[in-house]
């Protein structure tokens, strides 16, 4: 407990420079007043707009005013939608959650049963065949693979349909999307690693003993060999919520990708600062979870 | 430890199940390609959600497009015929600095309020003098709204505004219900905005969907579409997949190279249709500027042909001009419209009595991905201008950089930029070539343009007024001060069971959509 409660704490100047980095890099990228406004807008159309949102003050003044609204729970208000930048995010956080798991899930059904199948028939043609499947998956870029998915499946089959929100059908193609390049990480992982315990003493113990394949591979390997792979579901959390933020825009899913994606385009700070902020703390979380997983799922492993 | 490991994964996928299986999917949704199962719901994909019902606060035509479905101007323009009367019956000019106007009588707002000179008063004064507002630049002319009676009012300017009816036919202008938003506050009005338009809000999802539903009470037409369903799809191939299952109905913005693929597919078709932009390139004129020189100005635009860029690049979705002034724009020159110079020959002439015979150097930027094939349009000009002996240091940018570099007017001697105009008006066209607004920029300064944009902006005399424009025009084309390209094409994708025309202002009156 004493050690989870310490993780906490050090996450605060992470925090803290995150926050500092992506206010300073929303500002050096471009005025967002001239981007508000449309290329027919006189300077004095810019300048009167420049005062009204505070970006006259000096940098310093800018970032000391922004944490000290940050504590308060105020991440600004959204130049797009003038509201409430936090509320936007937790408006869309559902959506990508949805998406996030169901790719997870995807990813799991896909690597689970093929990186053991892969570890046990280990250089056979079929290993081959899914090692090198798993380079493909790691290869396709998603946006590519997104609009394959969408012409093959919903324009010449019409099992799912194009993009949006609301039925399972609709996450079908998202999830796939998202999920093949995370679930071509993790049959590599399993693979190796089902091999490395398939190697070693107490299996060969298992075998002498009569116990039969299926129990020594599902009971006895596969437990043991899921520790790199919870490591890796954890870390996977970051890229699938950059997975999300081109998955979405082409599936025009309206979860916290799409939003991060189009306030970047239109530099509405407010949304891009507060956004980038919960996904860093949900990155964190994340990885504090696998710690706990860990524990669990081999009691030797121990923090001070 | 297995067990509860997959036990928490299943409980996971209960949850999303949960969380997914709720909605209903609407008979929009795929399954019945092409056939829409329901014929009393329109759905249109737009590239970007609204970005906010606060009309005053934003300065998107796609969101203005929407917009006009709820919201009522004083009067309309479309840029073909004209004004119409819209939520006022009549106006006057009463002298140079007065309009009186008359409202309809018995017109309602969503909430059952009548609509009165007040209302106008409360949404005209509030653009005219909240300078936060996005649209206040093109409102801050107006000095007073002052109520004579329920449906009588006089709108005040501080100066001659010969163009204050193509300030009130267009974004920002929508009359809002005073008393809605005095008593519930904005807050309110912007989850719930209430107007006097033919339809009414239903729900919002942001960057999914926006739904609208008739207004039964409407004091027009009554309205032709029971629902009307504005998507959000920001992936161009996304948005032509959706219009070729049938997904939705009409598509915004498609990319010229999927027309032949719309077209071949049986129940879509893509319609072209002019939009108010035009591309061109901003040449310094200054003594300092190899660009200075008259004659170079000259060869730079008989050297670029810019009839093969439009049929080679944009598959024929724009139409060549000399002129930023399009038709449908008060004080358009139409004898310059739809013509473009190309002889390279005489550009090799001009160039060698200029003295450049051996060629020369010139910097040109331009923006990367910010307009239709940007990149690639300034590439193929910059292989033209060599075949005449101009080297071309092009420099590429990302839109954010080089608007920063716009602002600042530090470019070299040309840009690549292009314009759109609202106002349907010559004077928001032709303001950067004054001689104040030019300076830096362009640093033209021809005395003459400059008297004519100076008189014309203030003119009441709407005849010579537009002389004035398309006189100034003329000499700016000789000029050169800015090379035009073409004035580009919007491409719509329809389903074919509907009858759709687009239009200049690239507005969706959805009734103006019906089914065939």
């Amino acid at each position: 407990m004493k050690y989870f409660l310490k993780s906490l704490v050090k996450t605060i100047p992470v925090l803290l420079l995150i926050t500092l980095i992506v206010f300073l890099l929303v500002r050096v990228t471009g005025d967002p007043v001239s981007l508000m406004l449309p290329e027919t807008a006189t300077e004095a159309e810019r300048d009167s707009l420049r005062e009204a949102m505070g970006f006259n003050d000096p940098l310093p003044i800018q970032y000391l005013n922004y944490l000290r609204d940050l504590v308060t729970g105020d991440f600004g208000d959204s130049f797009r939608y003038n509201t409430d930048a936090l509320n936007l995010i937790l408006e869309r956080l559902p959506a990508t959650l949805e998406l996030a798991i169901a790719s997870m899930i995807v990813a799991i059904i896909i690597s689970v049963p093929l990186g053991i199948l892969s570890a046990v028939k280990r250089n056979s043609f079929l290993d081959l065949f899914i090692t090198g499947g798993a380079v493909l998956g790691k290869a396709m870029p998603s946006f590519w693979l997104g609009i394959m998915l969408i012409l093959l499946l919903s324009v010449t089959f019409q099992f799912f349909p194009v993009s949006g929100r609301g039925t399972l059908g609709h996450l079908v193609l998202p999830a796939i999307t998202l999920g093949t390049g995370i679930a071509a990480e993790m049959t590599r992982l399993i693979r190796s690693s089902m091999l490395e315990i398939l190697g070693q003493d107490f299996i060969r113990t298992a075998r002498s003993k009569g116990l039969g394949e299926a129990i020594i591979v599902n009971k006895h390997a596969f437990r043991n060999a899921l520790i790199p792979v919870v490591t890796i579901m954890a870390l996977q959390t970051s890229t699938l919520i950059g997975g999300t933020l081109i998955t979405e825009t082409v599936f025009a899913w309206p979860g916290l990708g799409q939003l991060l994606v189009q306030s970047v385009n239109l530099r509405d700070m407010a949304v891009v600062q507060a956004a980038t902020f919960i996904i860093a703390i949900f990155v964190i979380l994340s990885n504090l979870f696998a710690d706990l997983v860990y524990r669990l799922l081999d009691p030797r492993i121990k923090y001070d | 430890m297995k067990k509860s490991l997959w036990g928490l994964m299943l409980s996971l996928a209960v949850v999303l199940a949960g969380c997914s299986g709720g909605e209903e999917s609407g008979g929009a949704e795929g399954e019945e390609p092409v056939e829409q199962s329901d014929s009393k719901t329109l759905v249109i994909a737009n590239g970007t959600d609204v970005v906010s019902f606060d009309i005053h606060d934003h300065n998107t035509t796609s969101t203005e497009a929407v917009h006009v479905n709820m919201f009522n101007y004083l009067l309309t323009n479309d840029g073909e015929e004209g004004f119409k009367p819209d939520l006022a019956e009549s106006w006057e000019n009463v002298d140079d600095k007065t309009w009186s106007f008359k409202l309809k009588e018995g017109v309602k707002f969503h909430n059952g309020e009548d609509l009165t000179a007040d209302d106008v008063k409360y949404t005209l004064e509030r653009i005219a003098k909240d300078d936060t507002l996005l649209e206040h630049g093109n409102y801050n002319q107006i000095q007073e709204v002052k109520v004579l009676g329920d449906y009588e009012f006089e709108i005040i300017t501080k100066n001659p505004e010969p163009a204050l009816l193509n300030r009130l036919s267009r974004l920002g202008s929508g009359i809002l219900p005073k008393d809605y938003i005095e008593t519930e506050g904005w807050e309110v009005f912007l989850e719930q905005p209430v107007g006097t338009g033919p339809y009414k809000f239903k729900e919002w999802k942001k960057d999914d969907r926006l739904t609208l539903e008739a207004n039964t009470e409407y004091f027009g037409e009554a309205p032709k579409w029971e629902e009307v369903v504005f998507r959000s799809i920001p992936e161009d191939s996304t948005r032509v997949s959706e219009l070729l299952t049938g997904g939705v109905d009409v598509a915004v913005n498609i990319p010229p190279t999927d027309v032949e693929r719309i077209n071949n597919t049986d129940g879509v078709k893509a319609v072209q249709s002019p939009t108010q932009r035009v591309m061109m390139f901003t040449l310094r004129t200054d003594e300092g500027s190899v660009t200075g020189d008259p004659k170079v100005r000259e060869a730079i635009d008989l050297a670029i042909d810019k009839q093969a860029i439009v049929d080679s690049l944009l598959e024929g979705a724009g139409t060549v001009t000399r002129t930023r002034v399009t038709p449908g724009n008060v004080g358009a020159n139409e004898d310059l419209y739809g013509k473009s110079l190309y002889d390279p020959e005489k550009a090799k002439q001009l160039l060698e009595e200029a003295g450049h015979a051996d060629g020369f150097e010139l910097a040109l930027s331009a923006p990367n991905g910010r307009y239709l094939k940007d990149k690639e349009t300034v590439e193929l000009v910059t292989a033209m201008l060599s075949e005449v002996g101009i080297t071309v240091n092009l420099e590429l940018m990302e839109w954010s950089a080089f608007n920063q570099k716009y602002q600042e007017k530090g470019f070299g001697e040309m840009f690549y930029i292009g314009y759109g105009n609202s106002m349907f008006d010559a004077s928001l066209a032709l303001d950067r070539l004054t001689t104040e607004e030019a300076a830096g920029e362009s640093d033209y300064n021809n005395p003459e343009v400059n008297d004519l944009l100076l008189a014309a902006e203030q003119n009441m005399d709407a005849d010579e007024r537009a002389q004035q424009y398309q006189k100034a025009q003329e000499l700016i084309a000789e000029d050169r001060p800015q090379i035009y390209m073409f004035q580009l094409d919007a491409i719509t994708g329809i389903n074919e069971r509907l009858n759709f025309e687009p239009r200049l202002n690239e507005m969706f009156y959805v009734d103006s959509i019906t089914l065939k």
